[in-house]
């Protein structure tokens, strides 16, 4: 069966294209906590954000809460999760756990938050690439019927930040592997709350960028440009964002 | 830092930073303009490289900021004497 990204517009590394293929289907798939309706609507919300009003002002103002007012939302989410997507997708460099707690008194469980963010993002990295390659995003398939499980890990807990986590330490035998060859970074943790959606994200990302960054220079791997060149990329990309982790 | 500034010293730096800061500033034109650059410079596959990479650092940090997680302890310390000349910390939101 031909995959969406099969029609780009120039040819892409085979393991690239299908990854993009695999992520296209799953993001209407059932999750771990929403259902594939409640992802596809994340996605359209984050593709919204860039024409909201109050993103566009709390982008120019001193602090995000400096400006008041309810987000221009699509209508289909409720407020607390079109919040959530929209600060992820326009302007993620100043979040905070002020905003993570208001997400949560909002009604959202904190399970639920984890797999916004993560589909958000999703959304944004599509975008990303597909606006660069000069290729339109293609369109998503129906939402796939099912139910999400919607279980709360009980060997996740809060840290290294302000989000519950499942540690290399504590995770049970069906996530261990997970953090294989010692990828304990933190980064690598920061959605753990949701192990199926954590695998899944970083099922795109692995092909993006790469699997192990503690490679020497691209060792076995096949990229058309260096790695002095992808590091550039990457603190120029994290700077603009304004991220310093 | 725009594109007509040059101070990398990196192969193609200066076509590769227009590239990721169209593509961070959702500016299709400028886009359009940055990735001709790109595919006459590096050629197509390595465009698609460099849309890749940028397009997995939309994501590494919003996952970061939105969780709130701090640098690594070896990070952090290997990154002191960096992160005062920037005066990094006063950035901490946490």
């Amino acid at each position: 069966m031909a995959g969406a990204y099969d029609a780009a517009p120039l040819p892409l590394r085979q393991d690239l294209g299908e990854a993009l293929n695999r992520n296209h289907e799953r993001l209407a798939q059932p999750g771990c906590w929403l259902d594939g309706s409640q992802r596809l609507a994340v996605v359209a919300e984050a593709r919204h954000a860039p024409d909201c009003a109050l993103c566009q002002a709390s982008a120019e103002a001193i602090s995000p809460y400096a400006v008041a007012g309810a987000h221009d939302g699509l209508g289909e989410l409720p407020g607390a999760w079109v919040d959530v997507i929209h600060r992820v997708a326009m302007d993620s460099g100043r979040l905070s756990a002020r905003w993570y707690g208001e997400a949560r008194r909002g009604g959202m469980l904190e399970d639920e938050i984890i797999e916004v963010i993560s589909v958000a993002v999703q959304a944004v990295v599509i975008d990303s690439f597909t606006a660069a390659i000069g290729m339109d995003s293609p369109p998503l398939p129906p939402p796939a019927p099912g139910r999400p499980a919607r279980h709360h890990r009980s060997d996740a807990k809060t840290g290294p930040g302000w989000a519950m986590t499942i540690a290399p330490e504590d995770a049970g035998p069906d996530f261990a592997d997970f953090y294989d060859n010692d990828s304990h970074f933190y980064i690598r943790r920061s959605l753990t709350l949701v192990p199926q959606e954590t695998r899944r994200l970083w099922d795109l990302l692995n092909h993006l960028y790469m699997e192990d960054p503690r490679l020497h220079e691209l060792d076995g791997m096949e990229r058309d440009i260096s790695r002095a060149q992808m590091e550039f990329l990457a603190a120029r990309a994290s700077a603009l964002l304004g991220c310093y982790y | 830092m725009g594109e007509d500034v040059v101070v990398s010293g990196l192969p193609h730096g200066d076509v590769l930073n227009a590239f990721v800061e169209a593509i961070c500033a959702r500016d299709p034109g400028r886009t359009a303009q940055a990735r001709r650059k790109v595919v006459d410079a590096m050629g197509m596959a390595a465009m698609a490289d460099a849309a890749a990479v940028i397009a997995a650092f939309n994501a590494y940090p919003r996952m970061a900021d939105a969780t709130g997680i701090p640098l690594e302890d070896a990070k952090a310390a290997a990154t002191t004497e960096m992160r005062q000349e920037l005066g990094l910390e006063a950035l901490n939101t946490a």
